[in-house]
C-alpha cells in the first residue's frame, strides 16, 4: 500500500493552481479512499485515476500535466457526488490542469478540433453551436454581444485560427 | 445569492398546492431554455409546449436566448467569468420576461446552476461584472432598466422538465389518450441530473428524488425494469465520444446491452444529448464494427413519450427520427388501440 501522508506534500504546484481557481484548495481534504475510482466511466476505458491525480498535485508533481490521462475525464460529476468530503470538486481540478496543460502548450491531441472551429464560429457569428437551429436564431444585432463578452477567450483564437487556415474551398472564399 | 435559490423550491410548491400544483404556475409565464440538440428532436420542445398550452399555461421561448455555452466551457474554450457572463446574460434576457424557466437538456440546467456558482467566487464574480460592464456600455439597445447587471434576486425560478412534469403529474396523466401497456422501459437520468447537488452538505439532496422517472413510467401504466448499467453514463462523456470514439462507445454500448438483457423495450432519458448519444444511428453501427453487436432497443425523451402517449401526431412526436431503430414500433404499440 502506497504511504499517504502530508510529509511528502510540495505546496508549489498547489498553490499556482488554486491561484487561478480558489475552489481547489480543498483537494488537501482527500482521504484518497479511491471511492472516485470505483464508479468513473474514464477509469473503465482507460489509466484515468483521479485519486492519483490528486496524489501527484499534492506532491507537486507536474508530469500530470503532460499525462494524457486528464483529458479522458467524462466531467459526469459522478465523484464529486460519492466523495465523503464535503467540497472536493474533482471535475472543476480537471477543467483547472487542462488549461494549465494549454498554458503550457502542452495540450490535447483532439482528433475533432475542426468541429470545434466550426462550433465556435457558429457561436460568435450567430449565437448557436448547431447550424439550423428549432425555431428563431439570436438576432444578428445581438450576436455582438457574444463577441465581447468573448473578446479575449480560447474560442475567438480558435474563431481566428480557423480564419487563417481557411482553405480556398470553403464558403468564404 | 446562492444558486440554490435559483432553483424552484419544488417542496414548496407541493406544500403550498397539495391537491393541485399546476395552480401555482397558472397565470405565470414560463419560458422553454432552447437547447440546441432540440434541432435534431424537435419533439422533445413540442412536446413540453403542446402539453403546456392544453394545461392553459402561458408558455414563451426568448428570441435572445444564446446557447448556454456548457460545450466550450467544458472543452477550456472559454474562462469561468466569460462562462458566467453568458449564463448571467441569458437569465437577465428571460427574467424580466418569465417567471419560470424549463430544461429539456440536462447539460443546459447544469450550466445555468454553474455559471450562478462560480460567482460566489469573488474573483470570478469581479471578472464576470466586469464582462458586464464593458458590455452595458457598448449596447445602445436597453429595452429594460438593469440590463445585464449580476442579478441579486433573480425572479425567475429554474426548473428541469422532469422535476416539473412529475410535480404535476396527475395533470399531465389526465391529458393522455394512451398509457404504456405494461411496456417494460429502463430508465436513464443522465450524469448532470443524477449526479446534481449544489449543497453537499445536505445529503438528502442527493439520496432523495431520484426515482421520478420510473414513478412516471408506472403511473402512465408501464413497468420500470432495474438494470445494471442504471446509474451509468451514456458515453458522451464532455465529447469523449469524438475524441476517443472507440472507448466511449463502450459505454454506451455497456449501457445498451445492460438494458437489452432485461429485456426492457426502450430506454427513457429526460436529456437529448443522452439522447443523441445512446440513439445516433452512426454510433449503433460503429458499436457493431467495434463490439461485433448492433443493438437496436430503442430510445426516447421523456417529452417525446407524452407526446406520443398524449396522441400527437407521429411528425409532431418523433419526427427527424426515423432511423432511429424501431421507434415506429415502440409508437405503434402505444397508440395502438
Amino acid at each position: 500500500m502506497e504511504d499517504y501522508s502530508d510529509s511528502n506534500w510540495n505546496w508549489d504546484f498547489y498553490k499556482e493552481l488554486i491561484e487561478d481557481v480558489e475552489e481547489n484548495k480543498n483537494i488537501v481534504q482527500c482521504i484518497s479512499c479511491g471511492k472516485c475510482v470505483g464508479d468513473c466511466p474514464a477509469a473503465k476505458i482507460s489509466n484515468f485515476n483521479s485519486r492519483k491525480i490528486i496524489m501527484k498535485v499534492l506532491k507537486g508533481d507536474k508530469s500530470v500535466l503532460k499525462d494524457s490521462d486528464i483529458w479522458w475525464c467524462f466531467l459526469c460529476e459522478k465523484c464529486k457526488r460519492v466523495c465523503p468530503r464535503n467540497n472536493i470538486n474533482i471535475p472543476l481540478l480537471i477543467i483547472n490542469l487542462r488549461n494549465e496543460s494549454f498554458k503550457k502548450g502542452y495540450g490535447p491531441r483532439y482528433n475533432d478540433l475542426r468541429k470545434y472551429v466550426e462550433m465556435a464560429e457558429r457561436f460568435l457569428t450567430q449565437g448557436i453551436v448547431l447550424e439550423e437551429p428549432l425555431g428563431e436564431s439570436l438576432p444578428e444585432s445581438r450576436v455582438k454581444e457574444l463577441n465581447e463578452i468573448c473578446g479575449f477567450a480560447r474560442i475567438k483564437y480558435v474563431f481566428k485560427a480557423s480564419k487563417n487556415k481557411t482553405k480556398p474551398n470553403k464558403k468564404n472564399k | 445569492m446562492e444558486a440554490s435559490d435559483l432553483a424552484l423550491n419544488l417542496d414548496e410548491v407541493a406544500l403550498k398546492y397539495p391537491e393541485n400544483p399546476l395552480e401555482y404556475f397558472k397565470g405565470k409565464k414560463l419560458c422553454l431554455f432552447k437547447a440546441c440538440l432540440e434541432k435534431y428532436f424537435p419533439g422533445v420542445r413540442w412536446g413540453i409546449q403542446d402539453l403546456l398550452e392544453e394545461l392553459e399555461l402561458d408558455v414563451i421561448t426568448s428570441e435572445n436566448q444564446t446557447c448556454c455555452s456548457g460545450t466550450f466551457f467544458q472543452r477550456n474554450l472559454i474562462t469561468r467569468a466569460q462562462f458566467a457572463a453568458i449564463n448571467e446574460r441569458n437569465l437577465n434576457e428571460i427574467n424580466h420576461i418569465a417567471d419560470f424557466l424549463l430544461f429539456s437538456c440536462n447539460g443546459c440546467y447544469n450550466s445555468l446552476l454553474r455559471g450562478r456558482e462560480f460567482l460566489k467566487n469573488a474573483d470570478v464574480s469581479y471578472k464576470t461584472k466586469e464582462l458586464l460592464t464593458q458590455l452595458k456600455g457598448k449596447i445602445k439597445e436597453r429595452n429594460y432598466s438593469g440590463k445585464y447587471d449580476i442579478l441579486e434576486e433573480p425572479k425567475v425560478k429554474l426548473v428541469h422538465d422532469l422535476d416539473f412534469l412529475y410535480l404535476i403529474r396527475n395533470d399531465v396523466l389526465n391529458t393522455l389518450k394512451f398509457d404504456l401497456k405494461n411496456l417494460k422501459v429502463a430508465v436513464h437520468y443522465g450524469c448532470h441530473y443524477l449526479n446534481l447537488s449544489r449543497d453537499k452538505s445536505s445529503v438528502d439532496g442527493y439520496l432523495r428524488n431520484k426515482t421520478k422517472l420510473e414513478d412516471l413510467v408506472s403511473l402512465f401504466g408501464g413497468t420500470p425494469v432495474d438494470y445494471q448499467e442504471f446509474e451509468s453514463c451514456c458515453g458522451w462523456g464532455a465529447s469523449q465520444i469524438l475524441i476517443h470514439p472507440k472507448e466511449a462507445l463502450k459505454i454506451t454500448y455497456t449501457k445498451l446491452k445492460s438494458a437489452t438483457n432485461v429485456g426492457a423495450d426502450f430506454i427513457l432519458m429526460p436529456c437529448p444529448t443522452c439522447l443523441y448519444t445512446l440513439s445516433k444511428p452512426e454510433y449503433r453501427e460503429k458499436m457493431k464494427k467495434y463490439f461485433g453487436e448492433k443493438l437496436d432497443i430503442p430510445t426516447i425523451h421523456l417529452n417525446e413519450l407524452i407526446a406520443m402517449l398524449r396522441g400527437c401526431e407521429e411528425e409532431r412526436c418523433i419526427t427527424l427520427r426515423r432511423k432511429t431503430p424501431r421507434l415506429d414500433e415502440i409508437f405503434d404499440i402505444i397508440t395502438n388501440q
